[in-house]
């Protein structure tokens, strides 16, 4: 089911065409340097409390010496139907009316009924004030709020780009050009596997994308009617169709 | 009645020990002194959080800066004086003359002490105490050239993304808008900084006039039909 989407000029989303990911994590590495996300370094890791807006999960198909690896990029899939909004207390994430779902860092509590109910664990939780090295102290993005212990963070589809974007159409008095806002991990994949657009322009890259016949979204049961589509690994040893990701 | 009365503080002054007499006006002072301390902290958070914090308790909005520049000879247009006493026209500089990025980028900019150097090389005695500052600064006596750490006036919230250059275009093109315009000229990106900054152009030492809390931005946004969504300026 997918809930009918009222008219608005905006409705961000992304593709992830799978087939063309190589699990290079320059995706990962670009978010985390755009947004001021605390460095995972090894403790991080050891007490499972990792931070990473996106992630690229790893499968292995098929036994050893025939096995491929599967690569699939998760961010938030910025559900039209969140599990997450409902239950903050304090509406510290909603659905703004241009498709995003958006985390209020200045209103966040830090309940984390959110990370609880998202179904893609793609909510990350400040168990601590984030610390970077002194060489780090003037990489930081102005743009971007860094957040502070005890509140919920997540993928904002780099809503500073979105914003600045806009912006910058307005002043020269003109649409936003498909193409033209770009966010961290769709500017850095160097193989396209990742594109941003507005699914709003039925002529923009992303809008064409989503009718190929590969699209499927993650876990479509729960009908979060998530904005990111993903298309499906073309595996050449398979029939077409059988395959998914 | 009067005489009962004498005689009987009389009686209480002949009785009461000498320590009671010294603690019964300290209290009572004291008290009183309390009082007064509380009060003026609850005038003081009470008015920090409608708007401006009242200057008790040493708290004001101004600020001290490492060279006493004074925005009035530059941008106003009266006859003032400067830091030798003397008697100088305004120039009634336009505020993009020095702060040139705000009709462009988010940050209105402080120019670079060179910036104040070229016309500080020539204009202005060698007697004026900030003048030699400044040329000391932008190398022009001495050999030390250094950046001035200016202080910031107007400061923002970390979580708040404030861009100027929407609000100057808004403003430059809605002209009945703008507010606080003591001069009357509302044309211009000068003419709208007063919306928030107030009457910068006659102020010798700048400071922070409106509140600048979220209620007053969103009052605006909502008037002005400006987005009113919590990630327009949250992110």
């Amino acid at each position: 089911m997918t809930l009918q989407r009222e008219k608005r000029d905006y409705s961000w989303g992304m593709v992830v065409d799978v087939d063309k990911c190589t699990g290079c994590q320059a995706c990962v590495l670009a978010c985390q340097a755009e947004n001021n996300v605390p460095l995972n370094l090894q403790d991080r890791f050891e007490r499972a409390r990792v931070m990473s807006w996106i992630r690229v999960e790893r499968y292995w198909e098929g036994e050893f010496p025939d096995i491929k690896a599967r690569f699939i990029p998760i961010m938030c899939q910025h559900c039209e139907n969140a599990p997450c909004e409902p239950v903050c207390p304090v509406f510290a994430t909603y659905h703004n009316n241009e498709g995003l779902n958006v985390q209020v860092y200045n209103r966040c509590v830090g309940t984390r009924y959110c990370a609880n109910g998202c179904p893609y664990i793609v909510r990350f939780f400040n168990y601590w004030e984030p610390v970077w090295p002194e060489a780090f102290r003037n990489h930081l993005n102005p743009d971007v709020t860094v957040r502070s212990r005890g509140i919920m963070e997540k993928c904002s589809f780099c809503i500073q780009r979105i914003r600045r974007g806009v912006r910058n159409a307005e002043r020269e008095n003109r649409d936003v050009v498909d193409g033209e806002i770009q966010t961290a991990c769709t500017q850095a994949c160097p193989t396209d596997a990742l594109v941003f657009g507005n699914f709003m322009d039925e002529d923009s890259k992303v809008s064409k994308m989503k009718k190929d016949d590969r699209h499927y979204t993650l876990l479509p049961h729960l009908e979060t009617d998530p904005n990111v589509v993903y298309l499906a690994k073309i595996d050449t040893d398979k029939s077409a169709g059988e395959s998914h990701g | 009645m009067l005489a009962t009365l004498l005689e009987f503080l009389r009686e209480k002054h002949r009785t009461t020990p000498m320590w009671m007499k010294v603690l019964i006006p300290v209290l009572g002072v004291g008290s009183l002194g309390v009082v007064a301390v509380m009060g003026a902290f609850l005038a003081f958070v009470v008015t920090a959080w409608l708007g401006q914090p009242i200057p008790v308790l040493g708290f004001d909005q101004s600020v001290e800066q490492p060279i006493a520049f004074p925005h009035t000879i530059h941008a106003g247009m009266g006859v003032y004086t400067d830091s030798t006493g003397d008697q100088v026209q305004g120039l009634g500089m336009d505020c993009t003359f020095c702060h040139r990025t705000v009709t462009s980028q988010a940050n209105a900019g402080v120019p670079p002490v060179q910036f104040c150097a070229y016309c500080h090389q020539v204009i202005g005695g060698e007697e004026s105490e900030p003048l030699t500052q400044v040329r000391t600064a932008a190398g022009i006596i001495g050999d030390s050239p250094h950046p001035i750490d200016w202080k910031r006036v107007h400061r923002m919230p970390d979580h708040v993304r404030f861009v100027h250059e929407p609000h100057i275009r808004y403003l430059t093109q809605h002209p009945d808008k703008v507010t606080n315009s003591t001069s009357g000229e509302t044309m211009g990106a000068a003419g709208v900084c007063s919306t928030c900054h107030g009457d910068v152009a006659s102020m010798e030492e700048v400071a922070q006039v409106e509140p600048l809390k979220m209620g007053q931005c969103v009052n605006c946004h909502r008037d002005n039909d400006a987005p009113t969504d919590c990630a327009s300026c949250h992110h």
